[in-house]
């Protein structure tokens, strides 16, 4: 059983690779491909999601109905990948759901209070990845956004898409 | 013993068939997506259902002359569909039933291979070997 | 759900397996963005090397464990504390020279391959190098110089993982770490 520490590790050292590799190229990683690597952390953590969806739902029985399903991403699944559950979940029962995790285990590592929040979305990329892998595994798709006011606590946005 | 076993995703393409002999394969294509209406139907009218619990395995689907058809369906939407002789009665339930789980297991294994790709045929030695251990032997 | 019983071995499993699967999606992903196995060992490596240098202190904290005397109570801490302290395994120590100056880690089970099978076309790919990163980089930071190589891997089939540590050097403590 790996330790949690070695995820830590191992997370932060994924999104210092990734920002890395796009800053060998140019002297200073523009906003251009800043959203590039936020983009490549969502998608690793995307298909992370996926997997652990597929293992996590193996044996329970199948879900109601949309906020069943959010209700299980807030509890079950966020203790199990997040190690606690969800603060506080809002909807306005139009496929948009805000998700507050006021100590969001991700961000922990990271100093408290204002230091380090330009660098928050970084941390943050692919977590949201991780979300939006499940839903889509369980036939949901969406799209997963966070923000951070004050550290360590953090807001996801999940924003289901309708099927046309 | 299978005759057939299928994995459908859920947008309803094929990830993984496997017949004996090989030659009826195409035979079993269609049987395969001709049970898909009736996983629809069950899995709709389930949803109606007072119970809490609702069953992954979802049982025969429907026997035609030669063959039976049982199917099960993941919470992901992924479908399982075993076929086995008509002929072969003393296959009970809940020996279909740890096929599926059986089937299940390894494809959950198979979904957490980061070479896996979800949404691709399925090309995994230890998903293979799973799958023959269900089917009938060949010749 | 009524599984109250299973909750914590439960959620240091999943916790085993989010850390299983992004290492994996990592590995596949540096597939993608090099051109062959090679590089993407020698990327696994740099990057094992990074946690490294910062997972000894972790380590160092947490496990109260004094200046080890010689190379043999460095491998013994390696099997017995750091690995079943990160990784919930304990490698067996076996395989010593005779100078003593190099051994063998074996592996019965690594949990960094769980669920994982090598497609052909990367046989050359070493996929737990990451791993080797970490002790060289954790072992640098102690003042050891050491070279870490996988000698045998059950994803190549083989029935045991091997890793081989062999000490190079002790490093002299005004000397600059190596590495970004």
């Amino acid at each position: 059983m790996a330790d949690q520490c070695l995820f830590d590790f191992l997370h932060m050292e994924i999104v210092s690779h990734v920002y890395k590799e796009q800053q060998s190229n140019k002297e200073q990683v523009d906003s251009k491909d800043g959203a590039l690597c936020i983009s490549v952390l969502e998608s690793l953590g995307f298909r992370v999601g996926q997997g652990l969806i597929e293992r996590m739902t193996r044996d329970s029985p199948s879900f109601k109905d949309e906020l069943d399903i959010m209700k299980f991403i807030c509890k079950d699944f966020w203790t199990k990948v997040f190690r606690r559950q969800v603060d506080n979940l809002r909807t306005n029962h139009q496929g948009t759901y805000v998700l507050q995790d006021n100590k969001f285990s991700l961000l922990t590592p990271l100093s408290s209070g204002k230091q380090y929040l330009d660098q928050a979305p970084k941390y943050l990329a692919f977590s949201c990845g991780v979300v939006r892998g499940a839903l889509c595994n369980l036939g949901l798709e969406s799209v997963v956004t966070a923000e951070v006011s004050i550290m360590p606590s953090c807001k996801f946005q999940v924003v289901i898409q309708k099927l046309s | 013993m299978a005759v057939c076993i299928a994995v459908i995703a859920k947008e309803n393409y094929p990830l993984y068939i496997r017949c004996v002999p090989v030659q009826n394969e195409l035979k079993f294509h269609y049987t395969v997506h001709t049970s898909l209406d009736v996983v629809e139907e069950k899995i709709s009218s389930a949803g109606k259902s007072i119970g809490d619990q609702r069953e992954l395995y979802l049982g025969l689907l429907y026997p035609t002359e030669d063959y039976k058809v049982y199917g099960f369906v993941t919470n992901t939407k992924v479908k399982f569909v075993i076929v086995v002789d008509s002929s072969n009665t003393s296959l009970r339930d809940n020996e279909i039933r740890s096929m599926f789980r059986k089937l299940h297991n390894s494809f959950t294994d198979v979904m957490c291979n980061p070479f896996h790709i979800p949404g691709d045929t399925i090309k995994s030695k230890a998903f293979d070997s799973i799958v023959s251990g269900m089917m009938v032997q060949a010749g | 759900m009524s599984r109250q019983s299973n909750r914590t071995t439960d959620s240091k499993k999943m916790n085993s397996e989010l850390f299983t699967l992004t290492y994996g999606a990592l590995v596949t992903q540096l597939c993608k963005d090099y051109e062959n196995d090679e590089e993407v060992n020698k990327q696994l490596d740099k990057m094992g090397y990074n946690i490294g240098v910062r997972l000894i202190e972790d380590f160092l904290a947490r496990s109260n464990i004094g200046r080890c005397q010689d190379f043999r109570e460095t491998a013994d801490v390696i099997a017995k504390n750091a690995f079943k302290t990160y990784l919930g395994v304990t490698p067996s120590v076996t395989n010593w020279s005779p100078a003593g100056d190099e051994f063998s880690l074996i592996l019965e089970n690594n949990p960094l391959v769980d669920f994982v099978e090598l497609p052909d076309n990367h046989n050359t790919l070493v996929y737990s190098n990451l791993l080797c990163g970490v002790l060289r980089g954790a072992l640098e930071m102690v003042q050891m110089a050491v070279d870490v190589k996988f000698v045998q891997d059950t994803l190549r089939g083989d029935n045991v993982t091997e890793i081989r540590m062999k000490f190079i050097k002790r490093i002299e403590e005004n000397l600059p770490a190596g590495d970004e």
